[in-house]
């Protein structure tokens, strides 16, 4: 037995000494490195993207790999399947659209140079942009637009909705296309711009199968390789028609499911951006060396509403100065401190800064004398009884806002329950307007323009905020066929001082996106809908 | 023997048999897949059009009744997330799964054999209290964690190996490690203890008495006999181990069938979450009656029964 014994005591003194060593080497930080100071950058939407292309190429060769480590596995990389926003992010990569939107929520030129709009406003004469060619080779012609448009206007693609705004699109010469609506659309152009993913005509001589795995487009980046649940990586296209672009030779996107794995990722430099951490994620991240926190708002507008379809029918909240004194009995900017740590930013409106139109308005201050006496000349010096319903953690936190509102209210004199149900329960409920005359809920929207979101909570028909105001609804619908750009504008400009006089909601905040950056990414600017284009973006070593 | 094989393949049946019924009934408990797949603005024309496509706005047991027939042909229906059917989604990250525990594995049997062998065989050494600490470590430490304080320790502090997913090849290490560690521990506890078990029995003693060598006594016959109990465990833990990689594959970034669970899950992909609990079902089932032909195979006492 003694060679054994021998053997065996040898093999587990070296394992030992594996785990002792093992054990005391985390503490042995690396100190080598160049501590740079750790900066908070916020990202305002108030940069214009360059989409000028300069007459003389510069000479230049797109360098190093960026990671960017994603929450949701991609379940699809062609646009019209792709489901959220991550993976339409990564789809984008490779394609590009007609048109581009400016983050002021304008749009500009991408594959088409110029576009005009008939008098009738139902169709859209694009002139696209010549010279340009897909990965494979092939030309980018008006017979692509039309297999764009064709193929994926059908019933069975996911988001077909976004390209049957058009009934149809038509060929006019090899560098002119009609796009054409049975009613002006004034969401057509925002809406191609972050749908409308051109691919080549008879999907560049792939099956559809094959094009769904390996899809080729005119975009910035040339697909690698996909596996699924692990990784997309896509690498500069050499041909790209914007010149002295991409700036990246390769992006790897990275599926991480868990926060922590992703902060640890971001620390160690093996990813380079670890988008939608919380605010305790982006915290224990500050002060480490080579990684800088980025924070925006998001275009989500978070609203108590108010019932006047069903339950609130008749009652004090009808007058537009009950509506007027709520705002200012909630303290809006206390309730982000408590419950945020201050990091959300206070809603203006349902346009939101980065929408098309946004008027720059100043919120509601908090005032609850003010809100008394408004209630008093309303004729409820002793305020009234009404209850409150909140979608039982239905969005981050929601609880806590719901009972801060609650509390609040109360002290103005207006007294009720705060019902808190299951959000699922909750929403079905909203639908069907069987909510109390106060609500609270949230709503975004993803094209850069507010319209979607008026539309579906206060559009007659939808109506989905348990809202009707005649006047609004008109306002509303003017917006919906005003094709042209800037006569939309000043429609939202009226609408939002309208909202302001004839408050359908109390506006309460738009939550605040962290991403952690490291400090060798320059030009990543993420926008409002969390939706960013990597054409921009560089990285130094 | 037969009657061995036959009353272990009667009872793979009979599980298989329950696990469908589980899954099927388990899943549809949670809640409505159609208010929770479609957008919530959706109307209600959208959310019938939508039951109506997918079936479910059919009686339960002709769901239940479908779902067992189409099962049966290996169409577990498509998964409502990536549009493709489920079967190949499950197939394509199987390999990966596979092999994160095969190399866990290995480092389980690697490491506890000889732990839990020489610890049992002279016990109360020093080694045999590594042994009992590996023991009680690996079955006590909680995965998650851990896989935390590795992550940190070696990838973010020492580099060594990368934080998470599988490009690289020694990517595997540290999530195998720590998938392992569970195994590793029952190995220890359980070799140590038949090891320490046989070595007193008096088949050992007559083979000490007639003066064999101890290496013979030890390998011939204490290993022969402390390896029987092993490979039934060794099976089952090869089988808890290709379906409890759902929090490491996660923690990890690791591409295989344990994140697309934890995935499917949160989005109710019912076809797709139906199908990964039948197919693991399937290979875990396999892998326990494997082990019961070779354990008949192994120990004459099972065969001559």
């Amino acid at each position: 037995m003694r060679p054994l014994q021998t053997f065996w005591r040898v093999a587990s003194l070296i394992t030992i000494t594996a785990v002792v060593l093992a054990g005391c080497a985390p503490a042995a930080t690396p100190t080598a490195e160049v501590v740079r100071e750790t900066e908070i950058v916020t990202v305002r939407e108030t940069q214009i993207v360059e989409q000028v292309v300069t007459a003389t190429p510069e000479p230049f060769k797109p360098q190093g790999t960026l990671t960017i480590g994603l929450t949701t596995d991609i379940a699809a990389i062609e646009v019209p399947y792709a489901p959220e926003r991550q993976a339409t992010n990564a789809s984008w990569t490779m394609f590009d659209s007609l048109v581009l939107q400016n983050p002021d929520g304008s749009l500009g030129p991408a594959l088409a140079d110029s576009w005009e709009i008939s008098p009738d406003g139902k169709t859209i004469t694009f002139k696209l942009h010549q010279g340009v060619k897909f990965h494979d080779g092939s030309d980018f012609t008006a017979d692509d637009v039309v297999f764009s448009w064709e193929a994926y206007s059908q019933d069975t693609v996911t988001y077909a909705g976004n390209w049957t705004l058009a009934s149809s699109v038509e060929k006019v010469d090899d560098y002119t296309v009609n796009v054409i609506t049975d009613e002006p659309n004034a969401m057509l152009l925002p809406t191609m711009a972050w749908n409308w993913a051109i691919i080549p005509e008879d999907w560049g001589g792939k099956t559809q199968q094959e094009f769904a795995e390996s899809p080729i487009g005119t975009g910035p980046f040339v697909f690698k390789e996909w596996i699924k649940g692990d990784r997309l990586v896509v690498t500069a296209n050499p041909n790209y028609w914007r010149q002295g672009y991409p700036k990246v030779e390769q992006v790897v996107f990275r599926f991480m499911p868990e926060a922590a794995t992703r902060v640890a990722a971001v620390q160690a430099g093996e990813i380079d951006i670890a988008p939608r951490l919380t605010s305790e994620d982006a915290k224990s991240l500050l002060g480490v060396s080579g990684v800088q926190i980025i924070r925006y708002p998001v275009d989500r507008s978070y609203y108590l509403a108010f019932n006047n379809l069903s339950t609130g029918k008749g009652t004090p909240i009808e007058d537009p100065k009950v509506r007027q004194a709520l705002a200012y009995a909630i303290d809006i900017d206390g309730i982000i401190d408590a419950v945020f740590d201050g990091f959300a930013t206070r809603s203006v409106g349902f346009v939101a800064p980065g929408n098309l139109g946004f008027d720059g308005a100043e919120p509601v201050p908090y005032d609850p004398e003010r809100a008394k006496a408004l209630l008093a000349e309303a004729g409820y010096p002793n305020g009234f009884e009404m209850n409150m319903a909140c979608p039982d953690s239905g969005y981050p936190k929601i609880n806590d806002v719901c009972q801060a509102i609650s509390a609040q209210l109360n002290e103005v004199g207006v007294r009720g329950e705060l019902e808190l149900q299951e959000a699922n329960a909750y929403w079905d409920r909203e639908a069907k307007k069987e909510l109390p005359p106060l609500f609270v809920d949230a709503w975004s929207v993803t094209i850069g323009e507010a319209w979607p979101r008026l539309s579906g909570a206060l559009n007659e028909g939808e109506t989905y905020a348990n809202w009707y105001d005649a006047k609004l609804d008109e306002m509303i619908n003017q917006i919906a066929v005003t094709v042209d750009e800037e006569e939309r504008a000043a429609l939202y400009g009226e609408i939002q001082v309208y909202m302001r006089e004839n408050p359908p909601f109390v506006y309460l905040y738009y939550p605040e996106a962290f991403e952690a950056v490291t400090t060798r990414v320059q030009g990543y600017q993420p926008r409002a809908a969390e939706n960013y284009f990597l054409w921009e973006v560089s990285v130094t070593d | 023997m037969q009657r061995h094989l036959i009353n272990s393949l009667f009872q793979s049946i009979l599980v298989l048999i329950g696990v469908l019924v589980m899954v099927f009934f388990m899943v549809r408990a949670t809640g409505d897949p159609a208010a929770v797949m479609l957008a919530r603005e959706a109307s209600p024309e959208q959310v019938a059009a939508f039951r109506e496509q997918m079936g479910f706005n059919r009686p339960l047991y002709i769901q239940f009744l479908d779902f067992i027939r189409k099962a049966l042909m290996g169409d577990f229906g498509n998964s409502l997330h990536y549009r493709l059917p489920a079967l190949p989604l499950i197939l394509e990250r199987m390999p990966y799964t596979v092999y994160l525990a095969l190399v866990a594995l290995v480092m389980a049997v690697v490491i506890a054999l000889p732990l839990g062998l020489v610890g049992g065989a002279s016990p109360n050494t020093p080694i045999d209290w590594i042994a009992r600490a590996v023991g009680l470590l690996g079955q006590t430490v909680p995965p998650f964690w851990l896989a935390l304080l590795l992550i940190y320790a070696l990838a973010v502090n020492l580099r060594l190996f990368p934080t998470s997913g599988s490009e690289r090849w020694n990517s595997v290490i540290l999530p195998a490690f720590v998938l392992s560690l569970g195994t590793m521990g029952r190995l220890v506890r359980l070799t140590r203890s038949s090891v320490l078990e046989i070595m007193g029995d008096d088949y050992i003693r007559t083979a000490r008495s007639k003066g064999l060598m101890p290496r013979v006594i030890f390998f011939k016959h204490a290993l022969r006999n402390a390896a029987i109990p092993l490979i039934t465990v060794i099976a089952v833990q090869f089988g808890y181990m290709l379906g409890g990689t759902v929090i490491i594959e996660s923690v990890f970034s690791w591409p295989g069938l344990g994140s697309l669970t934890a995935e499917s899950i949160g989005r109710r992909d019912f076809p797709l979450v139906q199908g990964i609990a039948l197919f693991t079902s399937v290979v875990v089932v396999l892998l326990t009656f494997a082990s019961d032909v070779l354990y008949a195979l192994v120990d004459p006492r099972v065969r001559y029964e």
